[in-house]
């Protein structure tokens, strides 16, 4: 994988959710793609799809009632949805490896930590039981947990929520995936372990030259931590650039909404700026333009209301579904 | 009030259950079941004068074989093995509702009680129905029922019939106090109950309105359940001659064929044994179908 | 609505002292073996209609103080005065009118609400356990507060389930405001929502706290929401209070290392990618183990010397006497 090189491209995805009380379009021609060894940020709030979006990638959508509906995902030169079963579970937890929100609950509570680790690494590399375990022992301290002869051997609900996490984190990166999936894997800890796990694997990815796909809500993070950005808003891609641009100067509104009205330490205003309205339900998307009900331009405009804008490329890696995005309407170039 | 209505949870879960073909033609059986009672206590109030020999009157010779006359066959006494079967399900449907109502109404409260307020109090009922649970349910019902038979309550006897209801209600609330001991544990904890405590609600309220009502979808789902195993501990009480001595039961039935089978009749106890079988089944399948649809967890969110 | 109070300082809650410890048992005969110091020594006032920030982490103690207050938990010892009268004293009657005049708003939006209760129901409870009141003066009373924090009338009927995370959470504050009180405790109330409804949600907060002059004890572990919303801000660590100043105060000039490591934590926007510095090393300590002395020394740069043997009080600062400190270094 050369430097800089293009690790995964996703292409048009779209994931459905098949319910009795209708198709739950959770995830819409989404496209964007990952470079080896940078950091990718899928950023937006709750019910945007952007959890789903990391599952897909993963093949690990429950199949009733979701489904892949569309879309091809290239890792590595391969179709990820055209593979056998078999195929992905070779490369999940191998080349691409995922951490969740809650460690809690993504450990299993009834085996050690040392079992739960050696298994990930013997379900993929061939090594004796003796070297997987002094593996797993090397990964504990890689992650940095303390005296980790003596952790191997407890039980997760013995950690506190930190060490679960590094725990996990332990896990993932023990057979050296190229990707590393984060599904807000800082969302339940406390704000100073939060920083320590971001810098865990700031390292690692360093270390390993991996490159992360980052989910989270937390624009902060994304400032601070990711090198490019994709902001979700109900389903579609809303805005993509890398970080610096974007938060320079956000093309979409909603973006620009949200930069706003994040309370920011040094804000001395009487009060917050905001986004009017609520995040649409999946099931009663609005027609055209998914946010014009709270933008302060679509709302009242024809176009926004009724044509839905695709993403478009318009200047030096930037793509934006906006009508009213500068360079969008010369832009016919549709961003892969 | 022109404010649209909601849709509550139960609606949700309802709307969900009728969803299920196999859940509603289940209910249906049920459905039929009961009405087959209500018509015959119908019927039986009507004739009052002549109540009970409905089924006691002779259609046939004895034993005779499944046929046109008799579509069930005739037992030893040539009484209609058909109207045995339907008496037998008004026994059998009775005292399972009997006991439900009792083992409930004294179940749920004791549970909640030892849930909420935990303490002395829990490791008192606690220690009570570990302590009936421990003795086995056969021993147990036969106890209660020999030493409830010839008493009196209020100046009435009691019959055969009320004293099994009065078992099995008595020892069947051990289940259903459990869970919702469990549950009224785990929902003591949810925040909604911390803010009813914080705006002065006393534990009377916070019980009656906030907690019961969400642990009552599983009072519903055990009833069906349990509505099942009241049915088969009537069946083996009378089975075992303590029930109503002179009135058909399907245990009676099936205790008759213990000596029937010896000597090729074989209708009464198929008739009994598939009669008890549908109705299990159908309760057991619904109350499946009924736990999935209202366990709000399960909700396709 | 609430201008007057009984206290001459114009203070509406003050607590001194406050301890709430949990004890350990252990043994078939479950002796208790130790504490869990939850709340260790806690002293602060509220001042009438103003906002008081408690900022710390996971196991800091705050919610558990939010709710000792309240008598949700009881309390080991101290003294809590709340409009004059003996909080922790009172008895049942006198702690029901209590309930009637503080009131809570809770982190969780889906927890917080019954699910089957309709909302009409749920708001308007309070009001049913205090005062017999007719139903059409309780509806009446019930849209009229929906509408005030921005809800429809029409939704009385409906079912929590039916509400997104920020219109439930504006269904709780209504719940907290229909008993007119005077002190409303805020616990995390914004933690559990999406970004741009926190916006809302707080810019809601500061208005009824205007139109209604309440008085708010404000809690939450981040540190820019509690500079929006706070005139006064108190950091605990470990069931303690380590530093508190007025707003502009703590974060222009912070002192306590555990302050400026929290400060320097949060990720920020304005500046794309910035070094760290004084990222705090370690977890925080377990509360059946707690370190000796400060309880911050095993993470502390400056650790040394008395920091190690004994806990530092909470005193002013040298010419600042509405800045609080408890720290051996400054």
């Amino acid at each position: 994988m050369s430097d800089n090189g293009t690790l995964l491209s996703v292409e048009n995805l779209s994931t459905h959710f098949f319910t009795q009380q209708g198709v739950v379009r959770a995830v819409q021609d989404v496209s964007f793609s990952v470079k080896s060894g940078r950091t990718f940020a899928l950023v937006g709030e709750s019910g945007c799809g952007k959890s789903v979006t990391a599952l897909s990638l993963m093949r690990l959508v429950p199949y009733p009632p979701g489904k892949i509906v569309s879309g091809k995902i290239t890792f590595e030169g391969r179709n990820l949805l055209g593979l056998s079963e078999r195929r992905m579970r070779a490369i999940r937890g191998n080349r691409i490896a995922m951490i969740f929100q809650e460690p809690m609950t993504s450990l299993n509570p009834v085996f050690t930590v040392g079992n739960q680790i050696v298994e990930a690494i013997r379900l993929h590399q061939h090594k004796s039981r003796s070297r997987a375990w002094d593996l797993a022992e090397q990964m504990l301290h890689e992650v940095r947990i303390p005296d980790p002869a003596h952790r191997i051997s407890e039980y997760p609900h013995q950690m506190s929520g930190g060490m679960r996490q590094r725990v996990m984190i332990a896990m993932a990166v023990s057979c050296k995936p190229a990707l590393l999936i984060c599904d807000e894997p800082t969302t339940a800890l406390d704000v100073t372990i939060q920083a320590q796990i971001l810098d865990l694997l700031a390292e690692l990815q360093k270390q390993n030259q991996m490159s992360i796909l980052l989910i989270t809500h937390d624009l902060g993070i994304v400032a601070e931590r990711a090198d490019d950005v994709a902001v979700m808003y109900a389903s579609k891609i809303a805005e993509l650039a890398d970080c610096r641009s974007l938060f320079l100067q956000p093309l979409h509104p909603y973006t620009q909404g949200l930069l706003k009205s994040v309370p920011q330490l040094g804000f001395t205003g009487k009060r917050l700026n905001t986004i009017s309205g609520i995040v649409p339900e999946p099931l009663h998307f609005p027609s055209g333009c998914k946010f014009h009900p709270r933008c302060p331009i679509g709302c009242n405009d024809k176009r926004c209301q009724t044509i839905e804008p695709e993403l478009r490329r318009v200047k030096d890696g930037r793509a934006v579904a906006c009508w009213y995005a500068p360079g969008y309407e010369r832009s016919d170039d549709i961003k892969v | 009030m022109k404010a649209p209505k909601g849709v509550s949870l139960w609606r949700d879960g309802m709307r969900r259950l009728f969803h299920r073909r196999l859940a509603v033609v289940c209910l249906g059986i049920i459905v039929i079941y009961f009405l087959l009672v209500a018509f015959i206590y119908v019927v039986e109030l009507f004739n009052w004068r002549i109540g009970p020999t409905l089924w006691a009157e002779p259609t046939g010779p004895s034993y005779q074989p499944p046929g046109s006359e008799n579509i069930f066959g005739t037992d030893i006494f040539g009484l209609s093995v058909l109207r045995k079967t339907l008496y037998g399900a008004k026994i059998s449907i009775t005292v399972a509702l009997f006991a439900s109502i009792i083992s409930i109404a004294i179940g749920v409260p004791l549970g909640a009680i030892a849930g909420y307020f935990r303490g002395i109090v829990d490791d008192v009922i606690v220690w009570l129905y570990s302590t009936l649970s421990s003795i086995p349910y056969i021993l147990l019902i036969l106890a209660f029922a020999v030493v409830l038979r010839d008493k009196t309550i209020a100046g009435q006897k009691l019959t055969g019939i009320t004293s099994v209801y009065l078992a099995i209600g008595l020892t069947g609330w051990v289940g259903i106090c459990r869970l919702i001991r469990g549950e009224v544990i785990k929902h003591k904890e949810h925040e909604y109950v911390l803010a009813a405590k914080s705006y002065g609600c006393t534990n009377k309220r916070i019980i009656f309105r906030h907690l019961l009502p969400n642990v009552f979808h599983i009072v519903i789902i055990v009833f069906s359940l349990r509505f099942v195993s009241f049915i088969h501990a009537e069946i083996i009480l009378s089975f075992l001659g303590l029930g109503e001595a002179d009135r058909p039961s399907w245990g009676a039935m099936i205790n008759d064929a213990r000596i029937e089978l010896a000597r090729g009749v074989w209708w009464q106890m198929v008739a009994a044994t598939v009669a008890v079988f549908f109705i299990s089944l159908a309760l057991n399948i619904f109350g499946d179908a009924l736990r999935d649809s209202l366990d709000p967890k399960l909700k396709v969110q | 609505m609430n201008t007057d109070t009984a206290d001459k300082n114009g203070c509406l809650l003050k607590v001194e002292d406050l301890k709430t410890y949990f004890p350990i048992r252990k043994g078939l005969l479950r002796r208790s073996v130790g504490y869990i110091k939850a709340v260790d020594g806690v002293s602060f006032k509220i001042e009438n209609a103003a906002t008081f920030g408690l900022v710390g982490e996971s196991g800091c103690g705050k919610t558990t103080l939010a709710r000792s207050i309240l008598r949700l938990i009881p309390a080991t010892s101290g003294r809590i005065t709340f409009d004059g009268a003996d909080l922790l004293a009172a008895d049942p009657s006198q702690l029901r009118r209590f309930r009637s005049e503080i009131s809570m708003i809770f982190q969780d939006p889906f927890g917080s609400l019954n699910p089957r209760m309709t909302i009409g129901d749920i708001v308007g409870e309070p009001l049913k356990v205090h005062r017999r009141i007719s139903t059409a003066e309780l509806t009446e009373r019930v849209c009229q507060i929906l509408s005030k924090v921005g809800l429809s009338p029409d939704s009385v009927n409906r079912y929590p389930h039916e509400f997104s995370g920020g219109q439930r959470q504006r269904i709780g504050i209504a719940r907290a405001l229909i008993l007119q009180p005077k002190l409303i405790i805020c616990d995390e109330p914004v933690s559990a929502l999406d970004v741009s409804i926190q916006s809302q949600i707080l810019n809601l907060l500061k208005d009824l706290q205007q139109e209604f002059s309440l008085t708010y004890l404000f809690i939450a572990h981040n540190l820019a929401v509690v500079q929006f919303s706070c005139d006064n801000v108190a950091v605990m660590y470990m069931g303690r209070i380590v530093e508190q100043a007025p707003v502009a105060e703590l974060y222009n000039n912070t002192l306590h290392p555990y302050t400026a490591a929290l400060m320097a934590a949060i990720p920020k926007i304005q500046t794309s990618k910035q070094t760290r510095k004084h990222t705090p090393t370690g977890e925080v300590p377990s509360l059946l183990n707690p370190p000796l002395g400060c309880p911050f020394n095993p993470r502390c740069t400056f650790a040394a010397g008395p920091c190690f043997t004994d806990i530092p009080p909470l005193k002013p600062v040298l010419g600042k006497p509405e800045h609080l400190l408890a720290c051996w270094h400054r």
